[in-house]
């Protein structure tokens, strides 16, 4: 594989470094440490790579065998409008990443994983900065409605946790475990993202993702290892790591991160203009099959570590035993291994979204009942959550029947900025769509 | 991504494969050791993504072959492609996967540049050392040195 790194213009490069100073303190330590923890390993380049060599020519959609484009107005309108929604959206969830890892990043317990979440950021730095490559290096000005390239930099690089593209992006880390965690679940959806780009129809976008993938792979083993160490203490009875803490966190994680795919039903358009090789469903069907693997092998880590004398294959059947009949095996009960939340569960977006369903699929009629459900299975400090009590208003108002689905999809009120645009500013507030403070917010 | 194929494949290393790895080796060496795959697996996929490869068999992983590219180690500066760690089930062995999980990795190692693919192997480990000069490696002009630590010291005279 042959790589072609570039710098951004002095002075979009100059603004990540200023962003990185204020979102991203412990950068200088990881350069610093960086031989301890990565010895031998190449330098952090915190620039663009674009892969040479890869096909030019479109796999999929209605221009399926044309050659890939490779300036925005060999796009149609339509096609271009689409793909600046979607390098906006991705990054986004970069930039967006890195300020919720730094939230709790100093309280792991071991200078490994931290040093290995910091990787983590940094190249998901790089992964943002990869994205404003593509936003700054070519024409889209007649699909921007009028926002310069500097505009939607400076749109990116002020947003901060809360008024961020996706759901998954606006939620507050409550502990190390959800760094952990993120990484194992919602990063995962980012590798399926990429995966799905590669083959992408506008040609600098489809570079720019097998470098990006091949960072993704540690940023996925940077979760589930840890994870899975976590399992193995908590066999072990270490008091400070449970197996309820961790399935807490997958339950606040797993639901955000299917709806990162989009809405179930949809996803033709990616196809159709050959952006993605997969739809919403398609993909998400995927993702889910992958995460129930990675739940089995964790589960049975902890097993092998409650039963050091257990050979594999006696593993595997008291696993099998727990999952069919959830009773309990030498004082292990089904309730003390993880499990992957029924995807309807803890919905607010996409085709089950407000629909009462618990981790296990089992259904609810009442919200205040199902609201004291999602309390006893989420971690205390999302419990007591902006987030969760804009939920839980949405949630009784469709219960009620005052409010359609679709209206509580869009109520769910977002933290924007109204005051100044660099990200030094705390101008940042909890607004409704379409107040006063949000139209001065977008003004 | 998960496979759907019945048949055989070879296919790049990832996270979700430590618990087939950490069982093909406690098939062959009889012990459970899942903390140095995990360590092992973590190293190659920050170090080299796409390098190491695993095999499937009916959906399942039934070997795997790890390495990396490097260069500027031992004074040798030209990349090289370095095989560290290979197993296959022992009830999947006669069916090439090595060899094609060898392959893969050369492909890769080519593509980085590589114009060589080192190991290191006991020379008393017949199987192994009949396995890596089957699929073509043979001694280099590089000697293995080594001083054991912990004997006793000669005694000058």
């Amino acid at each position: 594989m042959k790589v072609e790194a570039i710098s951004l213009e002095k002075k979009y490069h100059g603004a990540v470094e200023h962003w990185q100073r204020h979102n991203f303190k412990d950068y200088e330590t990881l350069l610093d440490q960086w031989e301890k923890y990565f010895p031998t390993d190449e330098r952090f380049c915190l620039c663009a790579k674009l892969e040479l060599g890869t096909s030019d020519t479109i796999a999929i959609g209605e221009h399926q065998g044309e050659k890939k484009r490779l300036e925005p107005e060999q796009l149609s309108e339509e096609e271009a409008a689409h793909l600046l929604a979607i390098i906006k959206a991705q990054a986004s969830t970069e930039f967006g990443s890195i300020q919720q890892h730094a939230g709790t990043l100093e309280r792991a317990d071991d200078d490994q994983d931290r040093f290995w979440v910091l990787r983590v950021m940094a190249e998901e730095l790089r992964h943002g900065y990869q994205m404003l490559h593509l936003l700054l290096s070519k024409d889209w000005s007649h699909v921007s409605r009028g926002v310069t390239g500097e505009q939607m930099v400076e749109e990116i690089l002020s947003m901060q946790t809360g008024n961020h593209v996706l759901d998954a992006f606006n939620l507050d880390y409550d502990s190390f475990i959800d760094n952990i965690t993120f990484a194992a679940i919602v990063d995962r959806v980012g590798k399926y993202q990429l995966t799905m780009q590669r083959i992408c129809a506008y040609r600098p976008m489809a570079d720019s993702m097998p470098p990006m993938l091949r960072e993704e792979a540690f940023h996925l083993a940077a979760g589930v290892i840890p994870m899975r160490r976590w399992a193995q203490r908590a066999a072990q009875g270490d008091p400070f790591i449970t197996m309820t803490a961790i399935q807490h966190a997958i339950n606040k994680w797993v639901p955000r991160a299917l709806e990162m795919f989009g809405d179930e039903r949809g996803g033709e358009t990616n196809v159709k203009f050959g952006f993605k090789d997969l739809k919403n469903r398609e993909a998400q069907d995927q993702y889910i099959e992958e995460v129930q693997k990675m739940i089995r092998d964790i589960n049975l880590r902890f097993i092998r570590a409650r039963f050091p004398a257990y050979a594999p294959e006696q593993a595997d059947a008291a696993l099998a035993e727990l999952e069919r009949a959830r009773g309990t095996h030498h004082g292990v009960r089904r309730e003390d291994l993880l499990r992957t939340p029924d995807r309807r569960f803890f919905r607010r977006k996409g085709e089950p979204a407000f629909s009462m369903v618990g981790v296990d699929g089992e259904p609810f009629t009442d919200a205040e009942e199902y609201l004291r459900y999602l309390s006893r299975h989420l971690n205390e400090g999302y419990v007591a959550s902006r987030d969760m009590r804009n939920y839980a208003e949405a949630l009784r108002g469709v219960a009620a029947g005052t409010l359609a689905v679709k209206d509580a999809i869009m109520k769910m009120p977002k933290l924007k900025r109204v005051g100044g645009t660099c990200p030094c500013s705390k101008g940042v507030r909890w607004v409704m769509d379409g107040s006063a403070a949000d139209q001065a917010a977008s003004a | 991504m998960p496979g759907t194929e019945t048949g055989t494949r070879i296919r790049p290393l990832d996270e979700l494969d430590i618990d087939a790895i950490v069982r093909i080796d406690e098939r062959i060496s009889g012990i459970y050791r899942p903390e140095i795959w995990e360590q092992r697996v973590g190293f190659y996929l920050r170090r080299d993504p796409g390098a190491s490869q695993v095999a499937e068999a009916g959906g399942k992983v039934v070997g795997f072959m790890l390495g990396d590219l490097r260069a500027g180690e031992f004074g040798l500066e030209e990349p090289s492609g370095w095989i560290e760690r290979f197993g296959i089930d022992p009830d999947q062995r006669g069916k090439d996967l090595g060899r094609q999980m060898f392959a893969a990795m050369v492909a890769h190692f080519q593509a980085g540049g590589a114009r060589s693919v080192r190991t290191l192997v006991d020379r008393k480990d017949e199987g192994v050392a009949g396995f890596l000069r089957a699929l073509g490696l043979s001694p280099s002009p590089l000697e293995a040195l080594e001083m054991r630590l912990d004997a006793k010291p000669t005694e000058s005279r």
